[in-house]
């Protein structure tokens, strides 16, 4: 499907110089000095790897026409993540680069939609917030709350982050999966 | 959440606004001792700037008697800023806010934004090169006091301050990065088929300013300071309106930006003091905002008037200084040290 770069967003998957790319994100604006322009990161589909490319708005870009269907993680086998469609078991795998930064929030049996192009797996549309237990925490030390209001924790990927004093070893914690930052007590 | 209830759950926050205050205690000290006048100026104008492509606040000034006159933020205080040159007042800074309409959302602009415009007079764009260094240096102090050294980290990596900084001509870096030499540079029909060639999107319409900023954003400005702030000078006469052409070499102008870690930090002139010179430039731009379909008004008489009138020799440049803050501060962008962004005011209407 035939766009403008001028509507490119995060999460669409397009063709950049006839590769397969995952807009990771998309900054569409008029500078002072020029002509509307978008600064895109691009994430290749191949590689994993990351560039930027800045188009002028008007510039003409392929949306790739991908189909997303939702599916459970299973396992990671090497190079490869295992998904699962729950309904009719039939099982994928995509390689482990496409998601490298997200792999502290992979756990058994969390739903995502995985994204499919001529029936070959090419991404995954990771959940914005992820549940994960805290594997290990120590207790705050009182009377020290006004100079150290956070502390770190180990969940149970073993991804460490900064939450509040009251957390505890056992604790469900909701994750946001973009920022890796904790966000409540699930 | 908005901003305030952030702050109020995880006070640490105020960690990158508390550094925006320093730096612009910095800036402000800075610019006193080496003797300039801080002023201020008007923020509601009969006519703003001409810059082509800045689109206006536009709104209307209602008197007693029920007449009215169209009224507009300013996107810069450059023309006020210049009348007071004009006037004898002699080198000048001010820190204020202006406003850019139309610009999209994005992590380094916002439509009112705090700028920073100082005027080095007598002077020109390589007096205002060596302020820009100390100026920076200056800041590096104020907001690392036990720092030993100038560097800066930034996202974690790592920048160098001290003098002497990166420099490279646009002609040079054309060269240097994307192959295109300064005949082909200036030529509208060569760059654009070397832009054809490098594999970018063209067609008939494509103008010598698209092609010159696509080759500038994707294969330039890249390079530039990565590891030291690069200034970036002598730009193509076309991309400096308001700048004196040079001497030596008059299809090229004295203007330089600077760059440090992805930001375009600060656009900086000889300034252009010919008032006729001056007049053609912004005629000439008012006429492109009207092709562009941009808000049209009339041409600020009194600063032509102000530059016939005797300008002197100076060096001009203007700072992002939410830019500057949010790269002291550690942070990916300036919402991060603005307490009331855009998107907080005006969140974006979801589909």
């Amino acid at each position: 499907m035939a766009m403008k770069a001028g509507n490119l967003q995060k999460g669409m998957f397009i063709l950049f110089k006839n590769e397969p790319f995952e807009v990771t994100k998309a900054e569409f604006y008029a500078p002072g000095k020029g002509s509307a322009i978008c600064r895109a990161k691009l994430k290749s589909l191949k590689t994993g790897n990351t560039q930027e490319f800045t188009y002028k708005s008007n510039d003409p870009v392929e949306e790739l026409d991908v189909m997303a269907r939702e599916m459970q993680y299973l396992y990671t086998d090497g190079p490869s993540i295992i998904f699962m469609d729950p309904r009719t078991y039939d099982q994928v795998s995509v390689p482990v680069k496409l998601l490298e930064d997200k792999m502290g929030y992979l756990i058994p049996e969390l739903t995502m939609y995985v994204v499919f192009l001529d029936d070959k797996a090419i991404g995954v549309r990771f959940p914005q917030k992820v549940k994960l237990k805290v594997a290990n925490a120590e207790d705050s030390v009182a009377g020290n709350t006004v100079s150290a209001a956070k502390k770190p924790v180990t969940l149970e990927t073993g991804v460490e982050v900064y939450v509040p004093l009251f957390v505890k070893k056992g604790d469900t914690l909701i994750i946001d999966t973009t920022t890796g930052e904790y966000v409540s007590r699930g | 959440m908005k901003i305030w209830q952030r702050l109020q759950q995880h006070p640490e926050r105020f960690h990158p606004f508390f550094i925006r205050e320093q730096v612009i205690s910095a800036i402000r000290a800075h610019f006193t001792s080496q003797g300039f006048h801080e002023v201020e100026t008007p923020k509601l104008l009969p006519q703003p700037s001409t810059e082509p492509f800045l689109e206006v606040f536009e709104t209307q000034l209602k008197f007693a008697d029920g007449s009215s006159s169209r009224a507009f933020l300013p996107t810069s205080p450059e023309f006020a800023l210049k009348k007071l040159l004009a006037a004898g007042l002699g080198s000048c800074f001010e820190i204020c806010k202006s406003f850019r309409n139309g610009e999209g959302r994005s992590s380094k602009h916002n439509p009112e934004f705090t700028i920073l415009e100082w005027y080095h007079t007598p002077g020109d764009y390589l007096t205002v090169m060596d302020d820009t260094k100390k100026l920076f240096q200056a800041i590096h102090h104020a907001v690392f006091p036990q720092s030993k050294d100038l560097t800066l980290k930034y996202q974690g990596k790592i920048y160098d301050l001290s003098s002497p900084w990166e420099r490279i001509s646009v002609a040079e870096a054309f060269q240097t990065y994307a192959g295109i030499d300064t005949d082909t540079l200036l030529s509208k029909t060569r760059l654009v088929s070397a832009l054809t060639k490098k594999g970018y999107h063209t067609n008939k319409k494509t103008t010598w300013e698209e092609a010159f900023n696509q080759i500038m954003f994707n294969e330039v400005e890249p390079h530039l300071g990565q590891k030291k702030p690069t200034f970036l000078y002598d730009y193509p006469t076309s991309q400096a309106a308001l700048a004196q052409k040079k001497k030596s070499d008059p299809r090229f102008a004295e203007r330089f930006e600077f760059f440090l870690a992805g930001f375009e930090l600060g656009n900086a002139f000889s300034e252009l003091a010919d008032a006729k010179e001056q007049r053609e430039r912004c005629e000439h731009d008012l006429e492109e905002r009207r092709t562009l379909g941009k808000t049209t008004y009339g041409l600020d008489e009194d600063f032509l008037t102000a530059l016939k009138s005797g300008f002197p020799p100076t060096g001009g440049s203007a700072m992002g200084v939410d830019r500057i803050a949010a790269l002291f501060a550690d942070v990916p962008n300036i919402q991060d040290v603005l307490f009331f962004p855009i998107d907080d005011l005006f969140p974006p209407k979801t589909a």
